[in-house]
Formats: C-alpha cells, structure tokens, sequence
C-alpha cells in the first residue's frame, strides 16, 4: 500500500516521503521526546479530520468524541483487560468507529453548517457518558494510571522507544489516508465536495460517500486517540470536549486543509508554539485565536495550502 | 411528588428556557439574515453580563441602566466586527464564518481572562427585585420570576417586530432574496450588519439578565453556547417563532428531566436533539435545506 | 503542477526540521542553576486563589532567600496546569526530567497533586502539595517524595465540621464536587459530623465547573436540614453561595456549612453574600505584624492581598531552600531528610514541624469569622479569627496515620 502511494506521487513524492520520514525520526531529538509523540499523535488526528473535512467537505466540530471515546475504551481495556498494545488499540478504533457510525446514520443527510453542529451536540453527549461512568472513566478525576501496555511481548517504555512505535503507526495511518485520498472512492469524494447534485445525478449514492467517510475519518481518530493514552498513561474529559475537537479544526484550517501535509503541519505549528508559548506569556490561547482569525480571514487555504497555490497557480496570459 | 417541588423545578425551567430563547433567537435572526452561525455569540453573552459589571463598577449605573447600556455596546462591538471581519466571508461557504467567529470567540474570551482572571466579579440583584414571591405553592426568587416575565417580554416584541412591521418584512425580504431586495434600493449590507448588531444586542440582553443569579466569568459564554446551539438545531434554525418557543420548552423538559435524575440538567438537551433528529430531522418548526442546483 | 506543490510540502517539511532543531529540548545546566517549578491552575477556577499571585509569592521567597543557594542561582518555573491531571502529568515530568527542576510546588486541585505527586514517585523528585487539600496524600497515596503543606481535608472537617454540628447545625445535606477533592471532604465532613453527634441526610454530587446549582437546593429546602454543607471550593462554592442567597435559604433558617473558603472567593461575591460563614483556614495576612508585612510587600509588587494559600507558598518555597541548605545537596533523598522531624516558626507556619510518618505539616489553623461588610474597614480584611487550633489537635493524630512509606 505504501509502494503503491509513492509510486503515484512520482518523483517528488518519493522526496517528500523520504524529507518528512527524516523529520519524523529525527523529531525527539529536537524536542522533548513526549512533546514529539504529542505531535505525531496529533498530527494523524489531524489528517483524519481533513479526510472529512478537505476531501468530503464537511465540518464536523465534535471530533473529540472519536478521540476521547478511543483513548477512555483503550485505557481501560489495558487497565482493567489487561489487553496488549494492539489489541487495546483496535478496541480503541472499534469504539470510535461504533459511534461514527451511529452519528453517522443520524446527521449524515445534514448539510454544512448543520452537519457541524449536530456533530457538536453529540460529542457533546459522549461527554455526558464519560462523565456518567465514573467506575470505569474516573470522570473529572480522569483515567489515572495507565501502565504502558507491551507490543509483541516487548516492553516499550522508554519515551524515545515509544516515539518510534508511535511514529510508525502515524505513518501507516497517513498512509492509508493519501491511499484513500487518491483510491476512486476518494475521487468521487472530491468530486461531491465539489458539487454534489451533478455527483448525484451521474448515480454516485453521495450519502453513502460521506458516511464512509466520515467512519473512516473516525477510525483514523480513533486510532490517534488510542496511541494517546497510551502515551501519557492518562486520559481525562479533556479528551472529549467540545475546546478539543476546535482544537484539531484549528491545526487543520491552519496547516490547509485538503492537503493532508498541511494538517499535519498545522498541528505541530500548533503543539510547538502552544510549548513555548505557554512558558513566555499567560495566554497561548490568545494568540492561536488571534493566528486563527488572521488565518481564516487572509490565508483561508491554510498556510501549506497557500504556499502551493502561491506558487502553483497559472499565471495568466500577457 | 411534591407539588411545591415540581411547581419550583418549572419555574427554574422556565428561567433557562428564557435564556435559551433569547440566545437562539439571537442566533436564528442572525443566521436567518446572513446565513452565519454565530459561534460568538456566547461570547457576546458574557461581554453582556460584565458589560453591567463595568456599567456598575465605573459608570455607577444600576442594573436598569446596564440593560440599555450592556445590549447597545456589544451591539456596536457586533457590527464593527461584522464589518472588518465578517463580512468579507460572507460570500463564502458559511463554514469559514462558523471558524471566524470560533476564532473570535477563543479571543475574546481568553482576553476578557487577562483582565479580569477567571474568578468571577461580584453583582446583585438589583434592590427593587430582592426577595421572593409567594406563588401560593410556594415560594420563588422575584428576580428569576422577573428573567421570565422580562425575556418574554422581549421575545415576543422582536417576533412582531419581524413579522408584523415593514422593517421587519425588509429584513424577512431580505433573507430570501437578497439581490432583489437590493434592486428596490434597499441598503442590504447596512441592513445585514443592523440585524448582526441587534443579534448579538440580543444575546448581551441575556448575559445582562444573568449576571445577578450567575457567576460573571469569561468562561459563562462557552458553557451556554453549545447548549444553545442544540436548542437551535431542535427548534429548526430559520425560525424565529420557532426558536422562542424551543427555547422556554427545551428549559422545561430539562428541568422536569432533572427532578428525575439531576445530571440531565445539563444533558437534556443534547439528548432531545438526538430525539428529535430522528423523528424530525429537520428540527420541529424547520424546513430541510434544500440543496442549491 | 502537483510536483511543484509536492516540493513545496517537502521545502516545508525541512523547515519544520529547521524549525525544532532551533528548540533547546534539553535544558542543559542543571548544575549552575536550581530550579523551582510553580505549577497551578491559571486559567480555570481555581486561578484567583492561588494562580499568578502564587508564583509571585514563590519569587518573593527566592528573593528573600537571597536568591542564590548552595552557591548557585535559583530559577522559578511557572506553569498552569489548567485543572487537568493528565496535561499535569505530562508537563510534571517534563518539568523533572527535561527542563531540570528539582521541586514542584503548589498543585491546587486535589486530582492533579495526586497526578503529580506519583509522577513526583517515579522521577525521585520533591512535590510540595499546598493547594490541594485531599487527605490521600498522606495517608493512602502518600510517597515518600511528596510533602502535604498547608491544610487538608481532615483538618477543614475536624474544625468548621464539627463546630458548626455543635452549634445546632444536626442533619446535614451535603453537594459535594464530583473529583478527588469533594469526595475527600465528604468522607472527612461525614466522619466529624457523625462524631459530633449529627448526620448526613442526603448528598449531591455535582460536576466541576457547574454554575447553576438551582436543582439540587431546591431538594435541599424540601428535606429541610440544618445544614447545607458545600464540599466544593473556588468557583463553585461562589455560585452555590450566590443561589443560596437567591433563593433566601439562610432566611429559612438553613446554616450554610462552607467547606473551603478563600480571600479570593470573599472578594468575589462581596462579604455580606457569606453571611458571616464560619471556616477553618491556615494563616491570614491580617493575623499579626509578620503577616502584615509580608502582605504590604505583597501588595506593593501584585496591588492585591495575598489569599492564604500565597502565603503557604511562599513559606513552603522559603523551608525547601532552607532545606536544600541544610541537607547541603539539592538530591531529593537529601532534602526529604532535612525536611522529615524539621521544627520551625515561619509567617505562615506557627508551632510548626513536618511530620516524618505521613510528610504532613503540622502547624496551628485558625477558626475565622467571614465579617460583615460593614465591619470590613481595611479593604481585604474579609476574617475574623475567633480561635487558634493548635497543629495537634487540628491534624489527624498519629494513632491514625495509616501511611507506609
């Protein structure tokens, strides 16, 4: 599948795998080895809500469920279950995609603006339960003490050791995204995105695109949200609420969405600046907004996204 | 069950519904008008309900003063907004303006933090309006019983005011078919940032209201404006009428829900949405959005 | 045209690469500095108690201390924790393991101490708890590198518990916070106030964070207790207070039981909304002329008094560097042993020892009145103390400390 990607991005592609590769492995060297599981994590959240919200088109403001739900199901098959490392992981996905689903066949039908308020509404509901199931989730105390599962009977609990299994199936996820991306599904994805009566009336069942997609935006998640807590040993309600899934929209819109590299640009932009920031001043929230607002107002293809179009556009002629 | 209780648990739920009536009407003349949702409108809510704090702290104005004052400041605060930042989205997708003005509201509220911590500022209720009522069965805050007479009030003036004047008919014109409007030489994009001014007015009346029962603090507009919108969502987000009355019935179904189990206060509502989604997916006073060919 | 976009990711991509290797991920040196971490909530409900004004008082501690120990330099760390054990987590032992402190003092919000206190465990590093009041940090979660300093949940319940049960207030209801903190003084209240003869008839837990407290008072005035105990601190004890006013309950003849109070919460309502509340607290800037000094100096650097939990900090980053000094090492296994039996006199701390069994600090508490308005002539002088208790008789007695080290 990998092969296959690279081989249809050609030349180039092959370079930008292999600069982006370096990055990833070099990456806990530069920074704090668990800021860097951080952003790898985050960043695969990010390319699963730019499969939704770049290629199906549609905005969903309560991804956070798909994210908190994986990483509370996962946390607890590994401390109550006692489950291993990938086990516990498609626990997390299956948790994730179990709600995709039901949402899904809800607020589907719903366009735009709709769309991203009902998803809103409902992660807001998963809240609710995880609130609710203090036995199991430890509510506002959180789920505390995660011990870190072994991965094919080896231990991994060295934080650089972590990073790299982490990174490995961050780039197995991106990849199975720009494989989607560029499969004939994702094709007629776009081609709803763009226009979607003319998509219906050439036969495509658009309904059915979007809710495939939005399943397969939620696995994503859920994987990112499983390889969390695993990382931290932790999880709390933080994970499922509302400032969250804003919080993947932000590195999303920031980075570019529909470019699948902007995303996870945006998030590390994001988790780096948020870092330094939060050691400088009082209020990082301040200013992501204030970037936020600039980005949405100015640069609405993201950074990643205007930097391409800046230097990808025709010029027209003399 | 005990009368006085279950006469009380309504009343409360008419309080919060009239808060979400106020808000979603807010919301649904906003976006009936310019297709925006208006992820900052809890903001404005709560610039409302320091709005009287600073009216009191510094201008010495009482609550009565703070109502006129609070609404008329973030009215303008609105409509300055709506026209450096808004409006040049506003051709776009309304997705874009959904994210300006979640920006705006991290903004807002994180800066409103800076100055005044997270604390929350003292305010009371207003001296004339202390002390409680005898309904009777019971005994109820006049305060609170003033937020529903007063909300109601107000609710049922903007309903006339939008379908019975000719203002009104301008901006329901307006709404339906702006090109049109604006080939009769009415001014449509002043018309648009009024109705964005009077919008936001409206959510800052409320924040108003609620200062002397809540906690002032930068965090009160987030944890109402997804409520909120799930109220939205159940009323159907064209209607006006609609969105008054979702908003005191949602209040009243969560109240009488929490008599029963205490943490659906504030899950009611998310979980009627879901209810009402699957009967009606359009909301109940709504119309589906048809799909533009 | 997609090469061009191709090559521009990958051009981007490098400079992310350029980007984080400009980022010092290590901070090297932690031999010519000391490092004080302040890690609190700025930025959620807790942020006015103790927040900024925290870490303010710790720099006045550093600079008293002569800012330089052991021959090397002192460095405060600030960091906000935002209520949230796991985020707590992460940042505690990136602050121990990458950033080179050797102390976190502070931690409000009792699920984060008992976050970071075992992350303090793992990385043999010191925590210094003083804002969070949870009792299991001495007793079923306690460690041997943390240290409980300023009060806890026993000691608020033996006193404002048990007074208020002997002054009438028999048949409790209690809405206690739904976290580690509020099911620690609901254990606690429950037990004084079973000892003192009275008893709990109901109990609400409510979320963190709730503003509208509405509900569950209207229960409460339909079971017509004594009592409304409020387990809850910051932010929500200001809102349940607010609606008790509404609703005029204390008119009814229903005391108000207020668990946790601070400087900060009086200001925020006014002092007439506490209608003259009976609390147990650990120090106050009025107390005497020691006390008043520091809070004039205080004042003079943030233009606020300190709450009593500013001055606990101060006096616990103050006794660390003391410690430090005496143990001549800033080694954890070193200070734990300077500081374990340590007697001494501080502003805040009066009749004072760390006791070595649990790491609690022991040390006199203060029954206080919250005055009337009118009576609050100087501004910020929000308490009255009616009594001193002393350390001994405010703490768990030894007999009880169930902690194994």
């Amino acid at each position: 599948m990998i092969a296959r990607t690279l081989r249809m991005s050609g030349g180039i592609g092959i370079w930008l795998a292999v600069v982006w590769l370096a990055l990833g492995l070099a990456l806990p060297w530069l920074v704090f080895p668990r800021l860097a599981a951080d952003i790898v994590i985050w960043a695969l959240f990010a390319v699963a809500l730019d499969l939704l919200l770049g290629y199906a088109g549609l905005l969903s403001f309560g991804h956070a469920m798909f994210w908190g739900a994986s990483s509370y199901l996962c946390g607890i098959l590994i401390v109550r279950a006692h489950w291993s490392f990938v086990p516990a992981v498609l626990g997390g996905i299956l948790a994730a995609v179990i709600i995709a689903a039901i949402v899904g066949a809800v607020s589907i039908r719903r366009q735009g603006i709709y769309f991203a308020m009902i998803t809103l509404a409902f992660a807001q509901l998963v809240f609710f339960f995880a609130n609710q199931f203090k036995d199991f989730t430890g509510a506002e105390n959180g789920l505390q003490g995660v011990p870190r599962p072994w991965l094919f009977g080896l231990p991994v609990n060295d934080d650089r050791a972590f990073y790299y299994i982490a990174l490995a199936f961050a780039v197995l996820g991106v990849a199975f995204a720009l494989r989607v991306v560029h499969s004939p599904f994702g094709q007629v994805l776009t081609a709803i995105r763009e226009n979607e009566p003319r998509a219906i009336s050439l036969g495509y069942a658009s309904n059915l695109y979007k809710f495939g997609a939005f399943v397969l935006s939620a696995a994503l998640s859920g994987l990112a949200g499983s390889l969390y807590v695993i990382a931290h040993g932790f999880t709390s309600l933080d994970t499922v609420q509302w400032q969250t899934s804003g919080q993947v929209v932000i590195m999303t819109v920031l980075g570019g969405m529909g470019t699948i590299f902007g995303p996870m640009f945006g998030a590390a932009l994001y988790l780096l600046i948020n870092d330094r920031l939060s050691t400088l001043t009082n209020s990082p929230g301040f200013v992501m907004g204030a970037l936020f607002i600039v980005v949405v107002s100015l640069f609405r293809r993201g950074i990643v996204g205007e930097l391409i179009h800046l230097f990808t556009r025709k010029k027209p002629a003399a | 069950m005990d009368l006085s209780l279950l006469a009380l648990q309504l009343f409360n739920g008419l309080v919060s519904g009239a808060f979400y009536a106020l808000l979603s009407l807010g919301l649904a003349i906003i976006f009936g008008m310019m297709r925006i949702v208006n992820f900052a409108h809890g903001a404005m809510y709560m610039l409302g309900a320091f709005g009287a704090y600073m009216a009191a702290q510094y201008l010495h104005l009482p609550f009565w003063g703070a109502l006129i004052i609070a609404p008329l400041a973030v009215g303008l605060l609105g409509m300055a907004f709506e026209r450096t930042l808004i409006r040049r989205l506003t051709s776009l997708d309304p997705l874009y303006n959904l994210l300006l003005t979640f920006g705006l509201t991290l903004v807002i509220e994180e800066g409103m933090k800076q100055f005044f911590g997270m604390q929350g500022t003292p305010y009371s209720v207003p001296s004339q309006l202390q002390g409680a009522v005898n309904l009777g069965v019971t005994f109820y805050p006049t305060y609170r019983l003033f937020i529903i007479v007063f909300s109601a009030l107000v609710c049922l003036a903007v309903w006339l005011a939008i379908e019975r004047t000719p203002l009104g008919a301008k901006i329901r014109a307006a709404t339906e078919n702006p090109p049109l409007v604006q080939a009769f030489g009415i001014n449509t994009s002043r018309l648009a940032t009024l109705t964005f001014g009077f919008g936001v007015a409206l959510a800052a009346l409320a924040g108003v209201l609620a200062a002397p029962t809540t906690s002032v603090t930068p965090a009160m507009g987030s944890d109402i404006i997804i409520t909120t919108f799930a109220v939205v969502v159940i009323g159907g987000m064209g209607s006006i009428g609609g969105s008054i009355i979702t908003g005191f019935i949602v209040g009243l179904v969560a109240a009488i829900g929490a008599m029963v189990y205490p943490p659906v206060a504030n899950t009611g509502v998310f979980i009627l949405m879901a209810l009402v989604l699957l009967v009606r997916p359009a909301g109940l006073f709504g119309v589906l959005e048809r799909r533009s060919i | 045209m997609q090469r061009l976009s191709r090559f521009i990711m990958l051009a981007l991509g490098a400079g992310v690469l350029l980007f984080a290797s400009s980022y010092p991920a290590t901070q090297a040196s932690a031999d010519d500095t000391i490092k004080i971490a302040v890690m609190n909530d700025q930025s959620k409900v807790y942020a006015d108690l103790d927040g900024q004004g925290g870490v303010s008082a710790v720099r006045m501690a550093v600079q008293d201390y002569g800012g330089a120990v052991l021959g090397k330099s002192i460095k405060v760390l600030s960091v906000d924790h935002q209520n949230d054990p796991a985020l707590a987590s992460t940042k505690a032992h990136e602050l121990f393991e990458s950033l080179g402190a050797s102390v976190i003092i502070g931690l409000p919000t009792s699920s984060v101490s008992l976050a970071v206190s075992a992350v303090g465990a793992a990385d043999h590093k010191l925590v210094i708890v003083v804002g969070g009041a949870t009792d299991d940090l001495t007793m079923s979660k306690c460690n041997k590198y943390t240290f409980h300093y300023g009060y806890d949940t026993y000691a608020l319940a033996q006193n404002t518990g048990k007074r208020v049960t002997e002054a009438g207030g028999k048949r409790w209801y209690m809405i206690t916070a739904n976290y580690a903190f509020g099911e620690s003084m609901l254990r606690n209240f429950t037990a004084a106030v079973q000892q003192a003869g009275g008893s709990v008839i109901h109990n609400d837990y409510v979320p963190l964070g709730n503003t509208d407290f509405s509900t569950y008072l209207l229960q409460a005035q339909a079971m017509r207790p004594d009592v409304i105990g409020l387990m809850n601190a910051g932010g929500d004890t200001i809102n349940s207070m607010k609606q008790i006013n509404e609703f005029g309950l204390q008119k009814r003849g229903i005391k108000v039981g207020v668990g946790l109070l601070f400087d900060s919460d009086v200001s925020s309502l006014g002092p007439d909304y506490w209608n003259g509340a009976t609390i147990t607290i650990g120090s106050y800037w009025n107390l005497d002329d020691k006390t008043r000094a520091f809070a004039d100096r205080y004042k003079a650097k943030t233009g606020k008094r300190p709450t009593w939990i500013q001055i606990a900090d101060y006096s616990a980053a103050y006794q660390y560097l003391d410690a430090v000094n005496r143990a001549k090492s800033i080694d954890a296994n070193a200070v734990v042993k300077a500081l374990e039996g340590y007697h001494f006199e501080d502003l805040f701390a009066r009749h004072a020892y760390i006791r070595a069994q649990d790491h609690l600090l022991i040390h006199d508490m203060y029954v206080a009145d919250v005055k009337p308005a009118s009576a609050v002539t100087i501004p910020w002088d929000f308490f009255k103390i009616v009594k001193t208790v002393p350390g001994e008789q405010a703490y768990r007695p030894l007999s009880q400390v169930t902690c194994k080290m």
